[in-house]
């Protein structure tokens, strides 16, 4: 044991109250007041928001890379193949039978060499929550969405993703019933990896579709957030 | 493309999913409410998002999945055109949580004077010791 006293520095924190942190403070109370929700509804929620990240996705994907017949069970079946990553789709949200914006319906989309898939919700921002958590806000941009449909090998080449003109990209438009994730083809250099080892290099951008897996790549790239020229348009 | 511009823009069209006048007690908290970018930076934190963001995602679901007040298709519908328009010059998820507070005020779930009542109270009550 060392006899040099412990010099704990406590971590950086912000010491002030901001108007927009008042502000969800008083819409939050407010809504429970009015019986909008009630407190443990939200309580109920919020632990359930804590639980999320993409962690269980890239498991299921360096799982299904490893075996070949959990391979099959996640491209046939992925609510149950989430299963076994710790992710119950239909039992785990506190509705306790999916959420309105969580449907329990997951397809797992299996990337080849000549075909690439990528994921967008042109509706509104529906996205895998219960197994790759929270979407990043240029998921939930209208350029995003109307874009990447339209273009979207332009798009992807905007995100860094340049494919050559002889691989198929298949866009998979989210919906309220079901919601896609990206099973890319294992990259070169990942020979004899163990699970955990391939589950970091399966970052969120390689589960939506717009990043490959990269040995040594294990975070997201910054991404820029682009205003749409015609932002208000619901033509649905 | 400024906010009152959009407006015009979208009235021609008719196309309004929500009331675009703006609300003053979120007006005054778009030009002078401190967003976590700035905070972040000045108190050094690494933390790419605000603590109270889980909360917001949390009251979001429950406004669509327990009484139904607020569904999710429309308010993300508003989110879209007051982020696009109003609340444009506002990073995210601070709009994401200005979009939701005119949502609520525009139908009426709460009302603004309530709402700056309420905030002043929590400042205070977060700020008594």
């Amino acid at each position: 044991m060392s006899d040099k006293p412990h010099e704990h520095k406590p971590a950086p924190m912000v010491d002030e109250v901001s108007d927009f942190e008042a502000l969800e403070i008083a819409v939050r109370e407010l809504a429970i007041e009015k019986g909008l929700f009630s407190a443990e509804d939200h309580r109920r929620w919020t632990e359930y928001v804590h639980t999320l990240g993409p962690l269980p996705a890239a498991r299921l994907v360096a799982k299904a890379w490893l075996d070949p017949e959990y391979k099959k069970l996640a491209v046939t079946d992925g609510v149950k193949a989430s299963l076994e990553v710790g992710v119950d789709w239909i039992n785990s949200p506190p509705t306790g039978f999916g959420t309105p914006s969580d449907y329990c319906n997951l397809r797992v989309l299996e990337d080849t060499p000549k075909l690439k898939h990528v994921v967008v919700c042109t509706l509104c921002s529906c996205y895998p929550r219960p197994i790759l958590g929270q979407s990043p806000e240029w998921y939930r941009t209208p350029n995003y969405r109307r874009r990447l449909v339209r273009w979207p090998r332009q798009v992807l080449a905007e995100f860094g993703l340049q494919l050559p003109p002889d691989i198929e990209i298949r866009v998979a438009d989210s919906n309220q019933k079901t919601r896609y994730m990206v099973m890319p083809t294992r990259p070169a250099g990942t020979e004899g990896w163990s699970e955990e080892q391939l589950a970091e290099i399966v970052t969120r951008d390689c589960l939506i579709g717009v990043a490959v897996p990269k040995p040594g790549v294990k975070a997201n790239a910054k991404r820029p957030v682009h205003p749409a020229v015609h932002p208000v348009h619901h033509d649905h | 493309m400024n906010a009152s511009t959009k407006n015009d823009t979208s009235a021609e069209n008719g196309e309004h999913r929500v009331d675009l006048t703006p609300i003053p007690l979120l007006e005054t908290i778009r030009a002078h409410g401190r967003v976590w970018g700035d905070l972040a930076a000045q108190y050094g934190v690494t933390n790419p998002d605000p603590p109270w963001k889980v909360n917001l995602e949390a009251t979001c679901d429950g406004l669509s999945a327990e009484a139904c007040a607020l569904p999710l298709l429309e308010r993300r519908q508003e989110e879209d055109e007051l982020s696009a328009s109003l609340y444009a010059d506002v990073p995210f998820p601070e709009r994401q949580l200005l979009a939701l507070a005119h949502s609520m005020i525009k139908r009426g779930l709460v009302d603004e004077g309530e709402l700056a009542r309420r905030m002043k109270q929590v400042h205070e009550r977060l700020t008594s010791v």
